[in-house]
């Protein structure tokens, strides 16, 4: 076996070149498909972690007939006294922060423009608000008792050419089916680096927001933060009432879980074929391999060695090429990824509301990723060779002693 | 030329393993990226086909600025909006333009409320264009000179729960920041198929909007409906030169977001190519380069003949090149499978349709086109590369001595 690999790294090493070039195609290869799986995974990673932070949270606990699409404020689709049902919530030891919130739809009217937006009352003190507080811009943030301020977005704010204390008018829909229109102050400018909740979402006090909505003493959902995503399961037994509905962050993010096995599925369909674009690489070098050493092989089969063991001269061939390959491709795409993970690629707006994507992707290479790929690479070359190996050992030694038919 | 071309085309054909295994590796890249362009070219053919059919006119003329705040629909009146409809009808394929006022707002019942776009249109224009007025399933469209009715989508009345008859509040603005709402009576309900666009779009008419609106008499769009869909950039042309001061735009300039993430995702598939390019470039070299060692005599005798060192040359370049414009071919023919296999199946997107508003358009299956949008284009690239492979070992080809070259064992 040693003397098989032996025989194999010396013959690479005849044409130094085209092994090198060889091994550098797959090695390309495989650092873009580490690459790739990496920009991809980032960017669902990211999706989902802004989603949960921002938009679903862990679990979120709503009356049985409130119907997310809708945005309904009528009372019997709300809970009620929301603030007693989050502290008691917030007793659960995996609980890290339990928060009412409250969703209306409006429309942000500043001079001639209007934008429409997603209107959540918050409880400004709340630690689940923190990517609020500590992603401002520009101005402060809110107090419990402010009945005249919101934040915005900054890309919103943006669009309305608005800044910190500029006024703006706020239409806001009501629990009996009607609308309200007031003047707020923005107070602040928020910015959570994804343009998509950025430009629709408008943040104003709980209290103020269930005055302005007649929803009184009512909240659309308590938003729940977990200290471990894992406990989810645990917490929902422990929550199971029958006067709620709980949702939790896998059901809530159905969309981006469907999203991300569909782009998986397409991105195994690309991988398969890049690395079949690779693989043809390393056969042709092989097939030239085996014509140029016709004689050589006709000498070998003439001393009686059979042709299952010039097959596995010329496996162990490939399996050196593909393993430097690898090598290559592992510290190529290493560094691309290490790039990519820590600058990230800019993609700006994409106008999306559903999926929040981040204006910048950083990628996230997954040890499972960078096995799976490996792997896939190796069997696709071992598998291309078998074409060449074939080749060689069904070579008939008289034959391939006087230079055989020519390749 | 000539002669050096046909040497080069039996050349290419005397390795056929070898060379059949080069192509196939071109051809897959190249379909690849056909399968690409063609995803693309059905997600555009099916947003703004559906935005011209649904949402109307191929062409639509705004006041100078609405471009820039395009997001936040502006009420920025037309003025002299007859001309407008004058200069367009002018025009031989310009079968309708109709007078609009489009603006944001909100409708509200008990059930909720939607942020919805209200189009003021008049209606006895719409009839004929409009697939919205052509599918009308309960009650009627709207008539000229309707007061205080709102004609809606099918998705929209589900989603309020409300039917023909019943009253919704619809909040719209004025020019000057001040919020206007109304209750109005839902006069007909219209169903294209499309749940997420019909919750997104309400009609009055415009007259109604004009008074709600505070403008009376004026419009903020021109739509312009043409013969077909292809004439709108000469169509676009010609109005630019004789309606100056006018912002003309046809939908693929309506949708800014739409347009950037094609960008970004072409920029990426772009790079992703010219890599792959390169893994078949290596594998071009390779080939070439050895088919030089094999040669060695033969350009032995080539160079006593007396061909130049860049005539002998320019016969590996031709090589490389051949092998690119087979692999090509080959490529265009894998890539038309493909693509006129999957044109006809479909491809589901409905889960998407509520992330963005131009997803909504997409109204649920994307039908690949056959992704010659860019052959071209891509074609020259897997070329050039072929080429620019081809240089080392040309070059290897043509610093043989030929005196030695021809003793070469």
């Amino acid at each position: 076996m040693m003397q098989l690999y032996k025989m194999a790294w010396r013959n690479l090493g005849r044409n130094r070149r085209r092994s090198f070039l060889s091994a550098l195609a797959l090695g390309m290869g495989l650092a873009l498909l580490l690459l790739m799986a990496a920009v991809v995974a980032g960017e669902m990673r990211d999706a989902m972690e802004s989603s949960i932070r921002l938009q679903s949270g862990h679990l979120q606990v709503r009356a049985k007939s409130y119907d997310e699409g809708k945005t309904s404020l009528a009372w019997e689709d709300l809970i009620e006294n929301p603030a007693a049902v989050a502290a008691q919530i917030a007793t659960l030891p995996a609980v890290r922060v339990a928060t009412p919130r409250l969703f209306a739809n409006g429309i942000v009217a500043a001079g001639d423009e209007s934008v429409g937006v997603r209107i959540i009352g918050i409880d400004p003190p709340s630690e689940a608000n923190a990517p609020f507080r500590e992603g401002l811009v520009n101005g402060e943030f809110l107090s419990a008792d402010d009945r005249g301020g919101i934040l915005m977005g900054q890309t919103l704010a943006n669009k309305l050419s608005l800044k910190a204390g500029d006024t703006i008018n706020l239409l806001v829909n009501t629990s009996n089916g009607d609308v309200d229109e007031q003047p707020f102050v923005i107070r602040g400018i928020y910015s959570t680096h994804t343009p998509g909740y950025d430009q629709s979402t408008v943040l104003m006090p709980l209290a103020k927001a269930q005055a302005i909505t007649q929803a009184e003493n009512h909240a659309s959902t308590v938003f729940v933060l977990l200290r471990d995503r894992e406990q989810t399961d645990a917490i929902v037994a422990a929550l199971q009432t029958s006067s709620y509905q709980i949702n939790t962050w896998v059901q809530m993010n159905e969309l981006l879980v469907e999203t991300e096995q569909l782009s998986n599925a397409y991105m195994w369909l690309l991988y398969l074929i890049v690395l079949a674009i690779t693989a043809t690489v390393i056969v042709n070098a092989l097939i030239m391999a085996v014509f140029e050493r016709t004689r050589e092989i006709g000498i070998l089969l003439a001393m009686g060695m059979r042709g299952s063991r010039i097959m596995a001269m010329f496996f162990a061939e490939s399996s050196l090429l593909a393993v430097g390959g690898i090598a290559m491709g592992l510290v190529l795409g290493g560094l691309l990824v290490t790039y990519a993970t820590k600058y990230g690629f800019y993609i700006g707006s994409y106008g999306m509301t559903g999926i929040l994507i981040g204006e910048r992707i950083y990628a996230y290479l997954t040890l499972s990723d960078t096995i799976t790929l490996t792997i896939t690479a190796l069997v696709i070359t071992l598998v291309a060779a078998l074409y060449p190996a074939m080749l060689a050992a069904r070579m008939e030694p008289v034959e391939a002693l006087h230079g055989g038919k020519g390749a | 030329m000539g002669l050096y071309l046909r040497l080069a085309w039996r050349n290419y054909w005397r390795q056929r393993r070898r060379t059949v295994i080069v192509v196939v590796a071109i051809g897959l890249t190249m379909a690849l990226m056909m399968f690409y362009d063609g995803f693309v070219g059905g997600f555009d053919q099916a947003i703004y086909g559906n935005a011209v059919k649904v949402l109307g006119g191929n062409i639509q003329v705004h006041a100078n600025g609405y471009g820039a705040k395009a997001d936040q629909t502006p009420l920025l009146p037309l003025g002299d909006d007859q001309a407008i409809v004058q200069a367009a009808l002018a025009q031989p394929q310009v079968v309708a333009a109709l007078r609009r006022i489009n603006t944001g707002g909100m409708v509200s019942s008990r059930e909720g409320a939607f942020p919805v776009s209200i189009v003021g249109v008049e209606p006895e224009g719409e009839i004929p264009v409009s697939l919205v007025a052509q599918n009308v399933v309960e009650g009627r469209y709207l008539a000229a000179n309707d007061l205080d009715v709102v004609f809606i989508g099918r998705g929209l009345a589900e989603a309020l729960d409300v039917a023909v008859g019943e009253r919704i509040t619809l909040a719209g603005r004025a020019t000057h920041s001040q919020m206007r709402r109304r209750t109005m009576t839902v006069v007909g309900i219209y169903d294209v198929g499309m749940r997420e666009i019909e919750k997104r779009t309400v009609y009055i008419s415009l007259g109604e909007a004009q008074d709600l609106y505070g403008l009376g008499g004026e419009s903020t769009e021109v739509a312009l409906s043409l013969k077909q869909i292809g004439q709108e950039s000469a169509v676009m042309r010609a109005l630019k030169l004789s309606l100056p001061g006018y912002e003309i735009d046809s939908w693929e300039t309506n949708f800014p977001e739409l347009q950037q993430a094609l960008a970004t995702k072409g920029g990426v598939m772009n790079i992703f190519s010219v890599i792959m390019l390169l893994i078949v470039g290596i594998g071009i070299l390779d080939l070439l380069l050895m088919a030089v060692y094999e040669r060695t005599r033969e350009i032995g005798i080539l160079g006593a003949l007396g061909l130049k060192p860049h005539q002998i040359s320019l016969l590996f370049i031709l090589e490389g090149a051949l092998m690119g414009l087979v692999g090509v071919a080959v490529g265009v023919g894998l890539g038309l499978l493909i693509n006129s296999f999957l044109g006809r199946v479909g491809m589901d997107y409905s889960k998407f349709a509520n992330l963005t508003e131009y997803t909504a358009l997409l109204g649920g299956r994307v039908y690949p086109t056959l992704g010659l949008e860019k052959l071209p284009q891509r074609a020259l690239t897997v070329v050039i590369i072929a080429i620019l492979a081809s240089f080392y070992p040309a070059r290897q080809a043509a610093q043989r001595e030929p005196a030695e070259a021809l003793h070469y064992v």
